[in-house]
Formats: C-alpha cells, sequence, structure tokens
C-alpha cells in the first residue's frame, strides 16, 4: 500500500519531481504535496468542476485523476493564470470587473473550464456560453454574472483591432 | 467597487481552511456516524481502528473532559453519541490519524452493535405523539373563527413542502491549533464564531478566553454554518486538546450530505376565506415543522415561519400555529429565509386555490390584498413606509404583466402538448434577529501612523461581499480612499460575543458599529486639529477625499498629515464601536412586539413554458423590482438578489431531499442532488432596484439584501402550476414541492399514473 511512484510534471511552467502513492488523486497531490492550493475541491467526484486544471490544454477534473496520470504531462492550474509581472489574465479580470464570483470557491474552477472553451470559440453564442460553463457548479452568483464576464471578455477581444 | 477580494479569488490565493500551510505533525480526523436513525447502543468497538496504519487514538464520548453537550437554544444534543443514536449520520467516535486516508480507512474498522428503534420521518406522526421541540405557538389577529361567516368563499387546503441542501462548496471543517497555556486557536468554517467558542469551552471544561475562533471567509454558509459548523469545530478541538497536536477536520461532501441538517421540510394545513371581491378577511395555517432528531435552531425558525406566513399581504382575522415536530432525520437548521419561505409558500398556496375556486386571476388577489402604510402585522407591528404596492406596480408596469397574459393565453390557445404559465410573487421580510438580544454588534478600527486603518467586525465574509461593503462604509465614515482599508479576519479575540452573521442584518449591524467606532477616531481628531489650527467650531472640520477641510477651506492639512500629527501628540487611533438596533423587541408572551427594524419589499414576474408530454420545463423570464434603500454597492446586492433567486427557484424546482423510511438520506451527492447549473437558469433575467428610496435605518439608508431575495424563487411554482392548469383545466394539483419534472407529469396525467410508474 506504500509504494511511492516517482513521479514528474511540468505545472504551470515550472518541473515539479515528487513520489506519489498510485492511488493519490490529483487534485489532492496538487493541494498537499505541492501547496498549489488554488485548485479546490468541492464534490470529490467529477460534478461541480471547482477542481478543473488543464491537462495539455485540455481541462480535466482533477478530483477524477490519478496524480500518476499526469507523470511527464504538462499541468496547468489556476495559479498559472496571471502573467508573471502579476497581471491578471483578461479573463481572470473579466471575472473581477463582472463581479463573478462571491465566496470564490468554484471560481478557479469555471476559469479553468472556460479557458481552452474560449480558446475554440472566440465567437460563442449566450447559448454556447451557457453550456460550457453548465460542467460547473456555483452556489452563490446565480450564473448570471458568470455568463456576463464572458460576454464582456468576448466582445473586448472581438473588437480587439489585434 | 468590485469584490474586494476579487484578485485574490480569481488567482486562487484566496486562503480557506485547509488551503493555510499545514503545521508540521498536524493530525487528520474523521468521523464515524450513526449507520442507523434510532437506536439504543448496545456494544462499540474501537479497537480494529485504533490498530489501524497511522492512527495515534480513536476518541469517544467518554474522552471528553468537559460536558457532552452542544444544544445552542435546547440543550439536546450530544457532541458524540453515549447511549442512544437519534439520526442517520449522528457523530459517534473520531479516528486521529497521520493522513486523511488513513483516519478515513480506520473509520470503515469501527463496529457498532445498535439495538435498532422505531423511527419517525413524518413530523405530523410526531407532532401526534408529542414529540415536539418547545412550545407550540400561535400567533393571533382578529377573530378567525367568526369571520369564515362573512366570507364567499372558504377552502382547505394541504402543503407539502420539501427541504434543501445547502450545498455550500466548501465541506464542514475547522483547523485546531494548539497554543501556550492550554489555549486553542480554531480556524472554523463557521457563520458563527461565538457560538462555536461557547461550545467548544463548554465540552472541554474550560473558560470562553482559552478558545480563540478565527474565520477568514468561508465557501459559502447559507445559514448551514450558522450552528452546524459547531459540532465539527467542537470535535476537532476535542482532538487537538487530547492530543497536544494541530488537527484538522474536513468533511468529505458525501458525509457533509448525510450528516448536517438542511432546510425544514414543513406539512401545512391552511383555510382562507375571501369575500365576493377578492379581499382576504380571514386566514387560518397550522405548519407541522420537520425539526428533525435536535432543537438545533428549529424553534427560532419556526418563530420566522410565523412572521412571515401572512407575507405581503393583510389580512384582518388570522391564526397562525406552528409546532417544531422531533424526528429521526439530521437536526435541521437555518437556511436563507430561516423559515420565511416555508410560511410565504402556503399564503401563496391558499391564495392559488381560493383564486382557482372563484374563477379569478390569482394576481388579482394577490394585488387586492397588499399591505398598505396603517395596516398591522399578526404580530402587533404597525406599518408605514410599505412598498409591496410600489414594488408590485412597477413590475407589472415595466414589464407589461398585461402583455404578459394576453401572450400567455395566444399562445396556450395554439398550443396543445406545450403550455406557458406566469405568476407574480410579491415578498415582505422584516429585517432583524427576532431574538432581540442578538440585534448587537462590534467594531474595533485601528488607524496607524501611516494612515493606513485595519477594521475588525463580528461578521464573517462568506461570499455576500461583507468584507467589500465594510471597506466601503469604512472609507466613507473616515472620508479617506478604500485603498487604505484592510478588514481583517473574525476573530474572537478582537470581537468578544458576536452575533452569528445571519438574519441579512450582518452588514446593517456590524456597519453601524463600524461607523460608530470610525466616528470616535474622527472625532478625536478633529478636536485636536481644531485646536493645532486654531479653530473655535471643530464641528465646522470634515475630512473629504482625505483632505482636512474648514467648512469649504482648505486646511492645507490631509489625512496623512492629520494623523502622523495626532500620534505624535498623544492621540488615540483607536476605537470600538458598539451598536444595538434601537426599538426591536418581541413580547413571547403575547406574541405581539415589534421585532423587525424595517422590511424589504419586492415582487417578481414569471414565464414558464412546459412540456406537457415530458413533464419538463423552462424558465422563460425572471423579472424583479427590488426595494435595496440606497444601496451599498448595487454590483455586489445585484449578485446576492440573482443567486438568492437560484437558491429559490432550486427550493421550488429540481432540488429534492429524498429520504427512506428507515431515515437515509438518498440523494446524498451531488450526481443524485440536483442544484440549478447556468443552463437552468431563466433566458431573460432582470433585476431592477425601486429608485430614489431610503431606509433611515440602515445604515447610509442601505436595506438588507441576503434573504429576501430566494423568495422570489416561490412564484415559479405557481407559474408552472399555472401552465399545468392550462392543459388540464379540471385537474386537482396538489400544493407539494419542489415541483420536479416528475412530480409534474404525475401531476399532468394523474389518470394515467399507474402506466407511468410502472413504465419509468
Ligand atoms: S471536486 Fe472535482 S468535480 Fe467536484
Ligand atoms: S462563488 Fe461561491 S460557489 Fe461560486
Amino acid at each position: 500500500m506504500n509504494t511511492q511512484i516517482e513521479i514528474s510534471v511540468k505545472i504551470n511552467g515550472k518541473q515539479y519531481s515528487a513520489a506519489a502513492e498510485p492511488r493519490l488523486l490529483l487534485s489532492d497531490f496538487l493541494r498537499h504535496e505541492l501547496g498549489l492550493t488554488g485548485t479546490h475541491v468541492g464534490c470529490e467526484h467529477g460534478v461541480c468542476g471547482a477542481c478543473t486544471v488543464l491537462l495539455n490544454g485540455e481541462a480535466v477534473r482533477s478530483c477524477l485523476m490519478f496524480a500518476v496520470q499526469a507523470d511527464g504531462q504538462d499541468l496547468l492550474t489556476v495559479e498559472g493564470l496571471a502573467a508573471a509581472n502579476g497581471d491578471l489574465h483578461p479573463l481572470q479580470a473579466a471575472f473581477r470587473e463582472a463581479h463573478a464570483l462571491q465566496c470564490g470557491f468554484c471560481t478557479p474552477g469555471f476559469l479553468m473550464s472556460l479557458l481552452p472553451f474560449l480558446q475554440d470559440k472566440p465567437d460563442a453564442s449566450e447559448e454556447e456560453i451557457r453550456a460550457a460553463l453548465s460542467g460547473n457548479l456555483c452556489r452563490c452568483t446565480g450564473y448570471q454574472n458568470i455568463v456576463k464576464a464572458v460576454k464582456m471578455l468576448l466582445e473586448e477581444s472581438n473588437s480587439d483591432p489585434a | 467597487m468590485k469584490h474586494i477580494d476579487a484578485a485574490g479569488h480569481t488567482r486562487g490565493e484566496s486562503q480557506y481552511v485547509d488551503d493555510m500551510p499545514q503545521p508540521v505533525g498536524m493530525l487528520h480526523a474523521a468521523v464515524f456516524t450513526s449507520p442507523v436513525a434510532h437506536g439504543r447502543i448496545i456494544s462499540l468497538n474501537l479497537e480494529e481502528a485504533v490498530r489501524c496504519d497511522g492512527v495515534i487514538t480513536v476518541l469517544s464520548a467518554k474522552d471528553i473532559p468537559g460536558e457532552n453537550q452542544i444544544g445552542a437554544l435546547i440543550p439536546d444534543e450530544l457532541l458524540l453519541a453515549e447511549h442512544e443514536v437519534h439520526f442517520v449520520g449522528e457523530p459517534v467516535a473520531l479516528v486521529l490519524a497521520k493522513s486523511y486516508e488513513q483516519a478515513h480507512r480506520a473509520v470503515a474498522k469501527i463496529q457498532v452493535e445498535i439495538d435498532e428503534l422505531p423511527v419517525v420521518t413524518d413530523p405530523r406522526q410526531a407532532f401526534e405523539s408529542g414529540a415536539i421541540i418547545g412550545p407550540a405557538r400561535t400567533f393571533a389577529l382578529g377573530d378567525v373563527d367568526t369571520a369564515w361567516q362573512e366570507c364567499a368563499v372558504v377552502v382547505d387546503g394541504q402543503c407539502e413542502i420539501g427541504g434543501q441542501e445547502h450545498l455550500y462548496l466548501e465541506t464542514q471543517r475547522c483547523r485546531a491549533i494548539p497554543l501556550e497555556d492550554g489555549v486553542l486557536r480554531l480556524y472554523s468554517s463557521t457563520q458563527s464564531p461565538y457560538a462555536v467558542q461557547k461550545a467548544a469551552a463548554r465540552v472541554l471544561g474550560v473558560a470562553h478566553h482559552k478558545i480563540e475562533v478565527d474565520v477568514k471567509r468561508l465557501g459559502g454558509g447559507f445559514g448551514g454554518k450558522e450552528d452546524q459548523a459547531t459540532a465539527w469545530s467542537c470535535l476537532t478541538a476535542l482532538a487537538a486538546h487530547c492530543t497536544g497536536k494541530a488537527v484538522e477536520l474536513v468533511l468529505p461532501r458525501h458525509q457533509d450530505m448525510i450528516c448536517t441538517g438542511k432546510r425544514h421540510p414543513y406539512s401545512a394545513d391552511f383555510r382562507i376565506g375571501l369575500n365576493q371581491a377578492g379581499k382576504i378577511l380571514a386566514y387560518d395555517v397550522k405548519h407541522y415543522q420537520n425539526a428533525g432528531a435536535a432543537a438545533d435552531l428549529s424553534p427560532a425558525v419556526l418563530e420566522r415561519t410565523l412572521f412571515h406566513s401572512t407575507n405581503a399581504y393583510f389580512i384582518p382575522n388570522v391564526r397562525i400555529f406552528g409546532a417544531s415536530c422531533r424526528t429521526n432525520l439530521p437536526p435541521n437548521t437555518a437556511f436563507r429565509g430561516f423559515g420565511g419561505p416555508q410560511g410565504m409558500f402556503v399564503i401563496e398556496s391558499a391564495i392559488a386555490k381560493a383564486a382557482e375556486k372563484m374563477n379569478k386571476p390569482r394576481e388579482q388577489i394577490q394585488r387586492l390584498n397588499l399591505l398598505r402604510d396603517g395596516d398591522t402585522f399578526p404580530y402587533g407591528q404597525h406599518l408605514d413606509d410599505v412598498r409591496a404596492e410600489r414594488t408590485w406596480d412597477e413590475a407589472a408596469q415595466s414589464f407589461d404583466l398585461n402583455k404578459i397574459k394576453q401572450a400567455t393565453k395566444t399562445y396556450n390557445d395554439d398550443h396543445f402538448e406545450s403550455k406557458k404559465g406566469y405568476a407574480v410573487m410579491p415578498i415582505c421580510f422584516g429585517i432583524s434577529f427576532t431574538a432581540t438580544f442578538l440585534n448587537q454588534a462590534g467594531a474595533l478600527v485601528h488607524v496607524y501612523t501611516d494612515g493606513s486603518v485595519s477594521v475588525s467586525t463580528g461578521g464573517i465574509e462568506m461570499g455576500q461581499g461583507l468584507v467589500t461593503n465594510i471597506a466601503r462604509i469604512a472609507a466613507r465614515a473616515f472620508g479617506i480612499s478604500e485603498k487604505r482599508i484592510k478588514v481583517e479576519s473574525t476573530n474572537t479575540t478582537r470581537v468578544a460575543n458576536m452575533s452569528p452573521s445571519a438574519a441579512s442584518a450582518t452588514t446593517d449591524l456590524n456597519g453601524h458599529a463600524t461607523i460608530l467606532a470610525a466616528g470616535q477616531i474622527t472625532d478625536r481628531l478633529k478636536s485636536f486639529a481644531a485646536n493645532e489650527l486654531g479653530l473655535t467650531d471643530k464641528s465646522r472640520l470634515t475630512i473629504v477625499h482625505e483632505k482636512l477641510l474648514d467648512g469649504n477651506r482648505e486646511t492645507g492639512w490631509d489625512w496623512q498629515k492629520l494623523v502622523q500629527t495626532a500620534y505624535l501628540n498623544r492621540i488615540d487611533l483607536s476605537a470600538h464601536g458598539f451598536y444595538a438596533t434601537p426599538g426591536v423587541w418581541f413580547d413571547k408572551q403575547k406574541e405581539k412586539g415589534n421585532p423587525f427594524a424595517y422590511h424589504v419589499y419586492g415582487a417578481a414576474v414569471f414565464e414558464v413554458t412546459l412540456d406537457c408530454l415530458r413533464g419538463t420545463y423552462e424558465i422563460d423570464s425572471a423579472k424583479i423590482v427590488h426595494d435595496l434603500g440606497r444601496p451599498i454597492n448595487k454590483l455586489v446586492d445585484i449578485g446576492q438578489v440573482e443567486g438568492g433567486l437560484a437558491q429559490g427557484l432550486g427550493w421550488m424546482t429540481l432540488e429534492e431531499l429524498s429520504f427512506d423510511e428507515q431515515g437515509r438520506f438518498l440523494s446524498n451527492s451531488l450526481a443524485s442532488y440536483k442544484v440549478p447549473d447556468a443552463y437552468f437558469m431563466p433566458d431573460d433575467l432582470q433585476v431592477k432596484f425601486l429608485q430614489n428610496v431610503d431606509n433611515p435605518a440602515g445604515p447610509y439608508g442601505a436595506k438588507a439584501v441576503g434573504e429576501p431575495p430566494l423568495m422570489y424563487g416561490i412564484g415559479v411554482f405557481f407559474a408552472i402550476r399555472a401552465a399545468m392548469r392550462a392543459f388540464r383545466p379540471d385537474s386537482d394539483l396538489t400544493f407539494d414541492a419542489p415541483m420536479t419534472p416528475e412530480r409534474v407529469l404525475l401531476g399532468l396525467h394523474e389518470q394515467e399514473r399507474e402506466v407511468l410508474v410502472t413504465k419509468i
């Protein structure tokens, strides 16, 4: 039971090596072994989305993965969203502007679920936004401002002459 | 002003209890709870658990050094069961191990032998057998019994109202750190630090000052951590006390759902009488509250049910009866609205049934009976500055109720298997704790010599934006920038004897206390400055945008200079403010008084579309006119309205607590208990605030916002019901909530019930 497996994983651009029990969940590994506590755990079984992180660019629920499955992979957690100089990522800034958060417990999961969605669908409709959000639960906001934040961001980036 | 924690939340830097770095050697606790709902404990065998890998010890009732009792209102709840168990999920033993996994593995090895006793889950059955908690209560106005004779129409009915799981995203948790001299510091996810402090001291047999409770923020509370956080915090405290080690207890979601109390299910009987025009002349209601196995806050919740049993209506002859009934469910507890929603649901049902009988639109009766200035509530409070008609009329007008009615009719004439329904839902909610003594708050304010300010209050940040509000209030009270304000964690060593963060009153109470503390400091600063500047009238001095003004004239002093000079001249730059809401009281003997500082009003209009073959529905729109007084922070307040509405909608539609007859909770995970998601919310959701209104009783004219919006959600039940009646005009639909698609389907096709139930 106490076998430990050495794993090495890149998280937010930084290489980590650590020993993990085979059945250790990725969420617990991030939070307790590496101290990356921005990834939250709400339901522990894949429903609420609070624990969402990006695995090689894809949103995954870290409570449904073992740490060892991340061996050799590239992860992004909420701690890696803001720029190196500390500036908020535009998505973070939109959440702040639109007051898309209350207790904040669900927030990291929403951000991480939205990131790949926004890349895939830079001109998503409200319907598509709601569908994309429906895999994450928030008990505080009623979702309106979360939808608003995403719409705001899309409008901004679509009107950017970039 | 943005949510003060927005940057921290979006960066994942905001710390919740178990995000703080773990002290070396911290132990993890896991709770063993009763697998049965009622029985006598014959034996408890902990030996195998003790021998498990990593286990330090296993604690049970006999390890409690003080009193094994955590009941706050009524001492009827043990921390750890001794001889009997009363609900599934009642804590029996506590495992302490080096890791979380080890602790949970050992819990599975605990054996308990229980001689099972009969299980009661139905409040009426409990009531009949005399199992009630606290006294039954009756509020009365006028003379109901003779009023029936004057009524043209009298209808009777019954409601079965489901409970609701809080589903705060952060489960119950606490970390205990032993300090020197027998002191314990508890980082608890609680809405009520003082309740935790008192109960932990009682359990450990120590003075209150030996327990320090510190709360930075909660990952959601909604009432579920007002009293229900206490047990888990006390268990953690006990563990730290017994081992001398730091200990953390985090409830797994599954266990949190099974063990913790919820919004109370109610069963109710009503009779309502009206004259031909639709004026309600008499209303008689009996509420049977399913309190669960211990008092918790149930009697207080029941009281609010009675207070809000006539919602926003004036009824001259009223009798409202209520009893908290003891059953073998987990102790039910506070949940946003605190019993008010259940009281309102019944009167709305009564009006619906009367309207159906009289063949009048429901909203016609509602509008006709709305409260007006000069009316009296059944509990004796006289009304002025009523905004029931105003919010209703503004909603009817700005959202064009007539057009909605017409469109609904046209749609229903044109469609057979799809029907639309609409409903209006007015609300009136009293603000203040109904236990008068709780309407007090303290704030401790320090100004540092660099001009920065630290504010501690007794209020808890649980997402509602308290910290943002307090920072704004403090900045305004000093006349300085919000950037200078830091709101500290809530800590029992800085503010003593605080009331729970509940009753929507947290910003009101703690905001007032903050204003009073800041006022003392600015007063001292002004006296000092007047002296220094050779001015005779210090009352002419104000601080505006960090500048000290004498009337309109600049004095050349800014905030920084003022503070620094004052410090060098030995002026006290700290103050404690204390606020007690004036004028509130209630006499429980007479059941009359003036329990509320003021009331919040509003009206919502809902439209739904129903698929009559499948029983599924969409909420097309929810449009609200809400009375906020002068909002402190509109952005935060709209969030509260929308979030409250979402919970109210969930309570009325999707969220179904399902217990079996053995008292086992079946919808015990997020996979089986559904809450609203982004897709479920109304396509068109609009919130308007009443303009140009004040509230002299609130801080800077604001009204409380936390709870009232939840009750708009009740409207959706009646909108769905209206759509169902459009499909089956003659059917006798029940008033059972939540209106799950399953219930809708069975309601629509009662005749085919047999077929449906066997085929489903
Ligand atoms: S914690 Fe992973 S989905 Fe809820
Ligand atoms: S902000 Fe609290 S759960 Fe979403």
